[in-house]
């Protein structure tokens, strides 16, 4: 075959061009699929079959939901890269209100106030969940999971050296005290498999210490990060690593794995575990029958590091959100499926007994969960319902720069590279900034109510 | 237009028309998102929605940045590490092999394998290896990838155990095309084996040598996968690299602006290197 000079270029021109095809295609063009498009991740193939079952199957309409499983580790960058395409899910989902702000400010996401007015979330969600969720006043995003700060423990390994489950600080300090003594790890815990997991006890030093009155008037801007308050917390906290309580060392606590931390717990080597209401879930493998050890664990709620701090605060914590994508051509339908997600619940407690999902932030008592719940879990979720006092997680009212900076550098503190005063200026620098820029996500006072 | 002009010129066109592809591939993939990379970082862009021009701002930022800093002196340190440690080690491990007949063609792919075997199984089996419960930390009571002066050095060991056996298979290449002819007469003026390899060797691979030394400064500059799986940047910032300082930057502090400078930084880094190889080629007349 022979083939002209003028053809071949031409050929090759449009060879050349080919691969470019797909993605002008899909420029500008919302994935409007036949169902409800959703993109969610799961932490194991148990919950995200209970999921296909009981909340995409069962969900009665209008409209069928198609359910979209994106790895852990990648999901926000798919989301996010398919929003700023115009496309993506038509059920949105975000790990928080700090990037629920950042996607209501690029216009991504759909009003929600038609919508909460229709279903009555007001009367469903608590009130703190709700301010948590306006972006300037108005709500673009409902939590569909929540999460507390706890004290795990082993109640044998308690009992065998005669401690009590800590109340104050002072017996803390001394149950901490005697388990590094005897060669224990008083409080398991590490960042090895979540660099992040730093913020989990800046979170408790900042609730519990300096106080949810003072966090809260922080995050309106009104008290500086470097008030002196907030560095007694972190110098407190800086000082049960240095005496390697936390992980059982400085150099320890950046290699262990969440693993080690749990079968620590279990095997009696580490006292307490202090962490997020989430570990209940994970923790379950390490213990009784699934573990082949006869171990049991328990959890009880932070106690108050300073005279003057509440003796119960539940830092709340929002882990996943879920909108509306503004390009949806079906908003109505997928509201009709994210009030199915959010408001019953029995569902919800469901969730928690069978797979151990985290509920929403609606009110739960005993009489919703199933018969056969693990105990632990319905005591949490019904005593959370009812919290009196709350704490900022970190990672949900604080924007993402300053909490990205917070836990980097808190591990500069415990290693003595900076000091917790020059920590928290700089602290207080990045957040100053981020609240001139509208960036701090909406906390509600400490009694739940809307600020 | 005489004939031997008219056909030079559809040599070229045909020659053109065979580069196309490749071209329109790297603007699509190469240039327009490097382009794009220096528009940001003249941005406070998010990474979402709308970009707004800040000028220098984020390069002046920069200057003072400490974790900036702090990540260019551990790039220095780790380009520093590759051009001695796995270039000494590929050179004298290529020049044994040369000297060998026997079991050669196994040692060299003992010294290949882990460099195809992929960074993160490297790097998991490593870690397993360093941990202070298993291996070599238990057996040393050390636990290198918590202390914040042994991480660096032992996640650029891990790296190089993975990476110097590409170095001795470059080398040995390059080895064998040295006349054999050299060495005789070196023998023959009385160079025992340390002055062959100091006197024929390596003045024969010069070329070899200095592109490899070019292209470990610049992968030094891209390193990110054994960091990002062995250490994250931690512990405290002690094995952070310009690599992952951007990664956090763009999609943990959702600063893509700021991170834009950082790799744009990164390129005029590895440009500088590149255009000083390239002088200093010219200028002695090597070729590769």
């Amino acid at each position: 075959m022979t083939m002209s000079r003028r053809k071949f270029l031409a050929l090759s021109a449009t060879a050349a061009a080919l691969p470019a095809l797909p993605t002008l295609a899909g420029c500008g063009a919302p994935d409007h699929s036949a169902g409800i498009g959703y993109w969610s991740a799961f932490a194991n193939q148990q919950q995200r079959d209970y999921f296909q079952r009981a909340r995409v199957d069962a969900f009665p309409g209008p409209g069928r939901v198609e359910l979209t499983v994106k790895p852990n580790a990648s999901i926000d960058q798919l989301t996010q890269t398919a929003l700023a395409a115009g496309t993506g899910p038509d059920l949105v989902q975000t790990d928080g209100p700090a990037q629920v702000a950042a996607y209501a400010a690029a216009g991504y996401l759909h009003s929600l106030e038609d919508y909460a007015r229709a279903y009555h979330w007001d009367r469903l969600l608590a009130p703190w969940a709700l301010a948590a969720s306006r972006i300037n006043g108005e709500l673009v995003a409902l939590p569909a999971d929540y999460e507390t700060m706890i004290m795990l423990y082993n109640p044998a390994t308690l009992h065998a050296h005669g401690w009590p489950v800590p109340r104050d600080r002072a017996t803390f300090e001394a149950v901490c005290t005697e388990a590094k003594a005897r060669g224990m790890i008083p409080v398991a815990a590490g960042n090895a498999d979540w660099r992040a997991s730093s913020e989990w006890w800046v979170t408790m030093a900042l609730n519990h210490h300096a106080g949810p009155d003072a966090v809260y008037q922080a995050l309106l801007g009104r008290l500086p990060w470097t008030d002196p308050v907030f560095v007694d917390a972190i110098t407190t906290l800086s000082g049960y690593y240095q005496a390697g309580w936390w992980g059982g060392g400085v150099e320890d606590y950046f290699t262990n794995s969440f693993p080690q931390m749990y079968a620590a717990l279990a095997d009696g080597r580490a006292a307490f575990m202090i962490t997020g209401s989430w570990a209940s879930t994970e923790i379950a493998p390490y213990f009784g029958e699934a573990a082949g050890n006869s171990a049991t664990w328990d959890w009880a709620p932070l106690f108050p590091l300073r005279a003057g701090v509440p003796d119960i605060v539940w830092d709340l914590g929002i882990g996943r959100t879920l909108s509306i994508n503004a390009n949806t051509d079906k908003p109505d339908e997928t509201a009709a499926y994210l009030n199915f997600l959010e408001s019953d619940p029995r569902r919800q407690a469901d969730g928690v007994a069978e797979v151990g999902m985290q509920p929403a932030p609606i009110e739960l008592t005993a009489a919703d969960f199933p018969p056969g719940a693990d105990a632990g879990q319905v005591r949490l979720y019904t005593e959370l319902s009812n919290a009196a006092t709350i704490g900022y997680t970190t990672w949900t009212f604080f924007p993402q720069q300053t909490d990205t900076q917070l836990y980097t550098n808190f591990d500069k503190v415990f290693t003595a590279q900076l000091s917790p005063a020059d920590y928290l200026a700089g602290l207080d620098e990045t957040f100053r900034r981020e609240l001139r820029l509208g960036a701090v996500p909406t906390a509600p006072a400490p009694n739940g109510a809307a600020s | 237009m005489s004939a031997a002009i008219a056909a030079r010129r559809r040599r070229g066109l045909i020659g053109w028309a065979f580069m196309l592809p490749l071209v329109a591939v790297n603007a699509l993939v190469v240039l327009g998102p490097s382009l794009a990379a220096v528009y940001f970082s003249l941005t406070d862009w998010s990474g979402i929605g709308r970009a707004h021009w800040v000028g220098l701002d984020n390069y002046r930022e920069l200057a003072s940045d400490p974790d900036f800093g702090t990540a260019l002196w551990h790039n220095l340190l780790w380009t520093a590490f590759f051009l001695v440690v796995p270039m000494a080690m590929g050179l004298f491990g290529a020049f044994a092999l040369t000297r060998i007949r026997r079991g050669r063609l196994l040692l060299r792919v003992v010294y290949f394998v882990p460099y195809i075997v992929a960074s993160v199984v490297t790097s998991a089996i490593w870690k397993n290896l360093l941990s202070p419960d298993l291996g070599i930390g238990r057996m040393l009571h050390v636990n290198v990838l918590g202390n914040i002066h042994l991480a660096l050095p032992a996640v650029e060991i891990v790296n190089n155990w993975a990476w110097w056996g590409f170095l001795v298979v470059v080398f040995l290449a390059a080895m064998r095309d040295v006349n054999p002819n050299l060495y005789e007469a070196a023998a023959l003026d009385g160079a025992g084996t340390f002055g062959q390899f100091w006197h024929v060797t390596l003045p024969s691979i010069r070329p070899t040598f200095l592109f490899l030394g070019l292209m470990t400064i610049i992968w030094s500059f891209l390193s990110f996968d054994y960091v990002y799986v062995l250490t994250q940047g931690g512990p405290a910032g002690s094995t952070d690299l310009l690599s992952t300082l951007l990664y956090r930057d763009a999609f943990a502090e959702l600063r893509a602006g700021y991170a834009s400078a950082i790799g744009v930084v990164m390129a005029l880094i590895s440009a500088v290197v590149v255009v000083g190889y390239l002088a200093v080629r010219k200028r002695k007349d090597w070729t590769v």
